[in-house]
């Protein structure tokens, strides 16, 4: 299923707030190390409990065969790793001849066993092929439980994916916001489609202090979107597809949802009042914080985009195409509001500041100070922003909305 | 508390989100995009969409069919495990003899009717006539003679989708999309169903055309008249289709020869053997299906019971004469395919090949009166159920304990095989080519396509 692009800070929200703390918090790197040496250790322990399966193998075998000679051949044929593999060989081999069994060459043996390390959809299956002088093949085998997660090898391909999660849980994540205290991030709400959950670090892990339902009526669309916003008078308010809820003030938390197709903030920020802070990366020349309207879009109620209609607008623009995500890019002569739009393309819509004149370049340059670059679709790099002749939209009053198809534009950062 | 210095985040913010929004090409179209019809074509033509309706083959395509205007009260994923569909909550009782399904609240059917527990237990008994099924306030109890614990994923399958049959016959569901038109056998015209409970599908319709040929739907994919079409796993590799056009899933479909009798003596039962021992499978998978499938000695696939690999599936042409020549009358026998299976006829003309080389006497003809028969059945992803359905399909009796250790299904296949009423020959994959406008569209396990959370977009990369 899709990516959001709409939340796409997210990843940042998450990371950042850790390499930030590890350059000042000692203890979170040492939560850091501990949580690698756990996990190295939990390898260690996964990889090493084959014994029951060993054991019930052999004594099934060794049922078959009796004390005596038998040759032994072992083969790997499920996704089981080349250490465990070796593991289970070796515990296989040390089971039979601790039931009685010697293990020799074939011409030596009374009997002949082939084992086959396998596996189903759900278990890893060893199966023994135990072969005594002409007499028919008798088969014996086990079953044990292949490790949450773990793949069924279908191709022969041999690869193997190992994920370490930082955060994760089976309900999709909607938003995340992180909250700290005296400078140090201490919680985390979590949106998920039918909850917030608050999260407290203790011991170095995420303990849930609190889970707050989400009540709604009608059903969720089936891309389902939501975001956590940081309220000026409460902790959060969360906003869902035609549902909005706020937070008390005070912990415990409690969690009021109503049905709402109240607009939704576009870009978080640290807002006062109707304005919002924000600090962009370059473009700025004193660096400082530019303050801009708090933006509003009215959002779908049955669909996953936002209807276009803006509140209180951009300029004398109220509404722009119907749009997935939106982001700004504050300058020192004018604002760049972009819209991810559900037609595929990318729109433009620029606020201009007190100073009227070379839009094109500004923006040019603006853009390229926030990281992006440029190319043709074709190849090459230049413009990709086209202002008309007239340049109504440099005017000191208003904007203008430059419509761009985004296949054409491919950016990357620098 | 307060919340984290925000300086960071607008930073991260406007480089992120302006990056994320703006540049990639694609990442405008990661988000599914509502509106349009899909176009489907497929070689079967039902003439039924009840799925209750046991004189409909099983089929991948019946799969999913149903499983757009049906659900049913779990689901399970692919590996094994069950989650919730129509039931939100479920209880096995009295050591599995009795199960309680706790039904979603909220649902409705397709006529505007809500889902009740009846209503479903109805519709379940008519699925199965020997189960004892009952309404219980807001649940279905479910009682059985004996503890079987695959319930849950027999109460999976397609057949066992919950339906409300109304007066005139035709069967209403609770899927995500209903019915707007239906000319059985022919075309079939669905429409999304704006209340669903799990919210409205991306795509506004989908129109399926039913008993096109292979060739006619490659053609249709091709000149953008169908967005998706199935495909037989014999060209399956002559498609050169971009990134995941092409999807294939695990080989669950057994190709096998199916006598219609019993063995009748102690010769009839070597003279079996001999056929199976002759049986060239390598060659046929090369030639006929152009390294498409498995070949197989086996019922289930390796991949599903993980020993499959222990049945033979090498043929032993001097083995065959040796077993063949304890036998001094050798029988005439006709193997029947069906006609409309592409590859049926050169299969049974190879197979009879085979046979003769062993000192068989063998005749390929279609229809259905023939001592061996060509079948292929697709298989439930569950190993015990689709050993049943196997053994229902060639009259062979069902092993009474449906669960137990993979040894227990070991013994349970061994015997079925035992009986010489089958030779396995081959595992097929179901094989599915999509135009690149689709998206989002999955293949279930049970080989089904999923198109509830598919949509269309523009194609372009």
């Amino acid at each position: 299923m899709s990516e959001a692009v709409y939340n796409s800070a997210i990843l940042n929200l998450i990371l950042n707030p850790v390499i930030r703390a590890l350059r000042s918090a000692p203890s979170l790197r040492l939560v850091l190390q501990f949580f690698f040496i756990m996990f190295g250790l939990a390898l260690t322990a996964s990889a090493a409990d084959w014994s029951v399966p060993e054991q019930q193998l052999a004594k099934k075998i060794a049922a078959v065969t009796g004390p005596g000679a038998v040759a032994v051949t072992i083969e790997n044929r499920s996704s089981l790793g080349r250490r465990d593999n070796e593991i289970v060989q070796n515990g296989l081999r040390g089971a039979l001849e601790g039931l009685g069994l010697r293990v020799e060459k074939a011409e030596q043996a009374a009997a002949t066993v082939t084992i086959a390390l396998s596996e189903n959809s759900t278990s890893y299956v060893w199966v023994a092929e135990i072969r005594q002088g002409a007499g028919e093949v008798a088969v014996v085998m086990v079953s044990a439980p292949r490790a949450e997660g773990a793949p069924a090898a279908r191709d022969s391909v041999p690869l193997s994916l190992r994920k370490i999660p930082l955060w994760a849980q089976d309900t999709p994540i909607l938003d995340v916001i992180v909250l700290e205290e005296n400078a140090t991030p201490t919680h985390i709400a979590v949106l998920d489609p039918e909850r917030v959950l608050l999260y407290r670090l203790q011991g170095g892990k995420w303990q849930q202090e609190q889970a707050l339902p989400i009540v709604h009526e009608r059903p969720w669309p089936r891309d389902l979107r939501g975001r956590l916003v940081a309220a000026a008078d409460h902790l959060l308010d969360a906003y869902l597809p035609g549902v909005v809820c706020a937070s008390t003030a005070a912990m415990p938390l409690a969690l009021n949802c109503r049905e709402s197709d109240d607009p939704w903030p576009l870009v978080a920020g640290t807002m006062n009042g109707s304005t919002l802070s924000v600090f962009p990366s370059a473009g700025l020349a004193n660096g400082a914080a530019t303050v801009v309207p708090q933006m509003k879009a009215f959002f779908a109620p049955t669909r996953n985009f936002f209807t276009g209609a803006l509140i209180p607008g951009v300029g004398k623009f109220t509404t722009v195409p119907k749009f997935y995500s939106a982001t700004l890019l504050p300058r020192d002569k004018y604002t760049l509001w972009l819209f991810a739009a559900t037609d595929g393309e990318v729109h433009m819509v620029v606020r201009m500041g007190r100073r009227s004149g070379h839009c094109e370049d500004s923006m040019r340059s603006g853009l390229a100070g926030a990281g992006v670059k440029f190319r043709r679709a074709g190849g090459g790099f230049g413009t990709r922003v086209r202002v008309p002749r007239s340049r109504p939209g440099c005017s000191q009053r208003g904007g203008r909305i430059l419509r761009r198809d985004h296949r054409a534009v491919d950016g990357s950062p620098r | 508390m307060r919340l984290f210095d925000w300086r960071w985040l607008a930073v991260s913010s406007a480089l992120a989100a302006g990056l994320a929004t703006v540049m990639p090409a694609a990442a405008a179209e990661t988000r599914p995009q509502y509106g349009g019809t899909l176009h489907v074509t497929m070689l079967e033509a039902p003439a039924s969409l009840d799925p209750a309706d046991n004189t409909q083959p099983d089929s991948f395509a019946r799969r999913s069919l149903t499983l757009l205007m049906f659900e049913t009260l779990v689901t399970m994923d692919s590996n094994g495990r069950p989650h919730a569909g129509l039931a939100t909550s479920w209880q096995g009782l009295s050591g599995g003899q009795r199960w309680r399904f706790r039904l979603r609240h909220g649902v409705k059917f397709h006529d505007g009717t809500a889902l009740t527990a009846e209503n479903a237990s109805s519709s379940l008994r008519a699925a199965n006539p020997t189960w004892n099924v009952y309404a219980d306030a807001d649940s279905v109890v479910i009682e059985l003679g004996s503890a079987d614990p695959t319930l849950l994923a027999e109460l999976a399958q397609p057949r066992n989708a919950i339906a409300k049959r109304n007066s005139d016959n035709k069967p209403a569901g609770t899927g995500p999309f209903h019915i707007v038109d239906w000319q059985p056998g022919k075309k079939l015209v669905l429409a999304a169903e704006e209340g669903h409970w799990n919210g409205r599908p991306f795509l506004d319709s989908i129109e399926i055309e039913m008993g096109k040929s292979y060739r006619d739907q490659m053609m249709e994919l091709q000149l953008g008249k169908a967005d998706l079409v199935e495909v037989a796993p014999e060209q399956a590799h002559r498609f050169s289709l971009e990134g995941d056009r092409l999807a294939s899933s695990a080989p669950l479909e057994l190709l096998a020869l199916s006598f219609s009798r019993e063995v009748a003596s102690p010769e009839d039962k070597l003279l079996r053997e001999a056929l199976a021992l002759s049986l060239d499978r390598g060659s046929v998978r090369s030639v006929l299906f152009q390294g498409a499938g498995q070949p197989t000695g086996a019922i289930l696939p390796n991949w599903m019971s993980g020993y499959g690999f222990v049945f033979p599936a090498d043929a032993d042409l001097p083995r065959a004469r040796q077993t063949r020549e304890q036998v001094h009358t050798i029988p005439r026998w006709i193997i029947g395919y069906d006609s409309g299976d592409p590859v049926g006829r050169l299969l049974a003309e190879r197979i009879a090949l085979n046979g003769k080389d062993a000192g068989l006497w063998l005749q390929a003809a279609s229809g259905t009166t023939a001592d061996l028969q060509l079948v292929r059945i697709p298989l439930p992803a569950d190993p015990w159920i689709a050993l049943a359905d196997v053994s229902t399909r060639v009259g062979l009796p069902t092993a009474k304990n449906k669960a137990g250790s993979v040894e227990d299904l070991y013994a349970a296949e061994q015997a079925a095989l035992d009986t010489m009423c089958i030779i396995p020959l081959f595992h097929l994959p179901a094989s599915y080519a999509a135009a690149a406008t689709l998206k989002s569209w999955t293949l279930r396990p049970d080989g089904s396509w999923n198109l509830a959370d598919a949509w269309l977009g523009s194609g372009k990369p």
